[in-house]
């Protein structure tokens, strides 16, 4: 019998809330891809017809979290924003959309994102590297810098948003306060080195 | 902005900052040493305020803070042996140095800086001038960052909860900003916003000023010192709580009503949170703008009256004052109303201080010299007037006698008089020489809400029937509390 695709994506979406709670309530190091089926109600097997790993699964609510964030951001961004603001909006944007996997996400983003070389890759964390990379080029382009910034920054840029995401897993202050502050200066820091270190040529070439 | 200043104009500002920099008469009698330090300090370009943007936009700022700073240090080895000035210069430049890494938001360093200006070694009349001209510089926060903290304690955007509400804030409060928006009602507000992590600053803040300060102070005022930096900090966090600024705010507005020509901006508790403060938009201007209008002696005496009953009436009524009276608290109506905005800093007094204080009143106002002794040297933390050193008590009666002087006299007094100002500042100034400051740590506000207060109403050239004005609050509020 062939399963409908309304209820694939129904068995997918159970599968992604079952392993939510699981990371949230036992931790992701904790949970096993066999208890996620079995408490989804399927057998691991199938389960792996969805998603091949634990990483894969966890990183599938991290890019979807992420998506759905390009898209607020998308929404809310007024184009009044300086290049600085508008990376911040960006940003915080998509960490609204990752609040509810924060208890989990530090591991997941380790083994997932980790600029470090490993024995194997997550396809869906180069994904979302990439898509992210992608918007953050875009915003960058349309500050009016045409010229592409070299890998050479957007490596930094990337150390940099890692660090974020380390820090504002880990920020016990209330809403990650402590992380928005440093956000910013991250930011700021980023937008002088790629306006060649004069604090006011971000703002001066905006649209 | 400072940002926005031309070069001129900051050069202009920075040469007259080193001009007010406090002189020491026996370590550097130019100041010179003192500037050069505090130009070494702006030139490391050290995150002050942590924000790059911040920092650039407000390094006269932090110079101004650090200048301050580093004076008041080296004021409490003025005395010592050449050897261990040599060791407390030393900790002095290390401790400016760590200076530099403190507050990386800047509500902290401009607070710091303000609070250890007003503490008892007070700097000289122009270098606070300069301090004053410079409490509007700091950068607002950007309008991404207002909407993230919107979306944290509303749920909603500014834009969702407000009918209108505008991007760029008009004022930098110490501890955020305010930005003017219209509530769906139509009301005109203004919205004050607390940067985030403030809190959390201030207890790192002060904690690294505890321990920096720790190898200076080995002297026998330590433990008062340290009373001192509790308080502050006490009054720093409560400075943070909007909730409790919200209900300061709604009891303040209740003492006056239209007549009395004082305003109270209404608070709006539905668009309140512990981070965010909105209260009704009093349009007016500051005092340099008012001042720069060349108002007459009428409309200078009409606003030294109105402030004199709006301080005096929330100090009878509600035993408070507010400890912040700087000339960006109040606003200049054009219907020539007087606005009060502001209550952050408001120090509540506890029923011993305040029944001590009233003492003190009492004796002075009966003339009774030997008892006003006594406080004065319970105030100073000596059991009674015979515990006291002669010249302590005389010097810091005279203090107090400056504090009480608008007293004495009947019908006008002129708080315009320059050589009664410089009075009080010599007063002050001869107490931190001579290291008399000792003191419970309600001085360092009464000292701040006084001088302050007396600061603005010299800048405002006015006068006032000051002794009417008192009997007539003090009665009023004896009255009130009968009744209730």
């Amino acid at each position: 019998m062939r399963i409908s695709e309304q209820a694939k994506h129904e068995t997918r979406s159970r599968i992604l809330t079952t392993a939510a709670e699981l990371f949230c309530t036992k931790g992701f190091e904790e949970s096993t891809t066999r208890e996620i089926a079995l408490t989804a109600g399927l057998a691991a097997g199938t389960m792996f017809n969805y998603f091949p790993s634990k990483e894969t699964l966890a990183m599938t609510m991290v890019t979807e979290a992420l998506r759905q964030g390009t898209e607020d951001f998308r929404r809310r961004r007024t184009n009044e924003e300086q290049l600085a603001e508008e990376l911040f909006m960006f940003i915080a944007s998509g960490l609204r959309l990752l609040q509810p996997m924060r208890p989990f996400l530090g591991p997941v983003l380790e083994r997932s994102l980790s600029p470090f070389p490993r024995k194997s890759t997550c396809p869906e964390g180069d994904a979302t590297r990439q898509e992210h990379l992608a918007v953050v080029q875009e915003i960058i382009n349309h500050h009016g810098f045409t010229e592409p910034p070299d890998h050479v920054a957007m490596t930094i840029y990337w150390s940099l948003y890692l660090g974020i995401l380390a820090c504002w897993t880990n920020d016990p202050s209330p809403n990650q306060e402590e992380s928005r502050a440093m956000i910013d200066y991250s930011l700021q820091v980023f937008v002088q080195m790629i306006t060649g270190g004069d604090a006011e040529k971000g703002a001066a070439n905006d649209c | 902005m400072t940002a926005e200043l031309g070069t001129e104009t900051k050069l202009t500002r920075l040469e007259a900052l080193r001009r007010a920099l406090p002189k020491e008469p026996a370590m550097d009698p130019t100041g010179q040493r003192l500037a050069q330090l505090v130009d070494r300090i702006a030139e490391q370009r050290v995150p002050v305020n942590g924000l790059i943007r911040l920092w650039t936009l407000g390094s006269l700022q932090a110079r101004v803070t650090a200048g301050y700073f580093a004076y008041w240090l080296r004021s409490r080895f003025v005395d010592a042996d050449e050897r261990q000035r040599l060791k407390s210069e030393a900790h002095l430049a290390a401790a400016v140095k760590l200076f530099g890494t403190m507050g990386y938001l800047r509500g902290a360093v401009m607070k710091i800086g303000q609070l250890l200006a007003n503490l008892p070694e007070v700097a000289p009349e122009e270098f606070s001038e300069v301090l004053a001209a410079l409490h509007f510089e700091a950068p607002p926060m950007h309008f991404a960052m207002v909407r993230e903290l919107f979306l944290d304690e509303f749920g909603k955007e500014p834009e969702e909860l407000f009918a209108s509400f505008d991007r760029q804030a008009f004022a930098a409060a110490s501890l955020g900003q305010v930005h003017r928006a219209r509530l769906h009602s139509g009301e005109e507000v203004a919205v004050k916003i607390q940067y985030p992590g403030i809190a959390r600053t201030i207890r790192s803040d002060m904690r690294n000023l505890r321990l920096m300060l720790q190898p200076l102070c080995l002297t026998r005022d330590w433990q008062n010192t340290t009373d001192k930096l509790a308080d502050i900090e006490q009054m720093l966090l409560m400075e943070t709580d909007y909730e409790a600024e919200a209900g300061y705010y709604t009891q303040a507005r209740q003492l006056f009503t239209a007549a009395d020509q004082v305003v109270v901006p209404q608070v709006y508790r539905e668009y309140c949170s512990k981070r965010v403060l909105t209260t009704e938009f009093l349009a007016g201007c500051h005092l340099d703008e008012f001042l720069a209008g060349k108002p007459s002696q009428v409309e200078r005496n009409r606003f030294t009256d109105l402030l004199t009953v709006a301080t005096f009436r929330v100090y009878y009524r509600l035993h408070w004052f507010m400890a912040d009276p700087h000339p960006g608290n109040f606003i200049f109506m054009a219907d020539g109303r007087l606005g009060l905005i502001d209550f952050g800093c408001t120090r509540v007094m506890t029923d011993e201080e305040w029944q001590l204080s009233s003492a003190a009143e009492q004796a002075f106002l009966q003339g009774d010299e030997a008892r006003l002794n006594m406080i004065t040297a319970k105030a100073c933390l000596f059991n009674g007037p015979e515990d006291i050193e002669p010249d302590r008590l005389k010097t810091v009666r005279e203090g107090v006698d400056w504090q009480l002087e608008p007293w004495r006299q009947e019908g006008l007094f002129d708080f315009g008089d320059r050589e009664f100002f410089r009075r009080g500042i010599d007063c002050i100034v001869a107490m931190a020489k001579k290291r008399y400051t000792c003191g419970a740590p309600l001085y360092i506000w009464t000292n701040r809400f006084t001088l302050g207060g007396r600061a603005f109403c010299y800048r405002l050239q006015g006068q006032c029937d000051f002794r009417k004005i008192h009997q007539q609050e003090s009665l009023a509020a004896s009255a009130a509390a009968s009744i209730s």
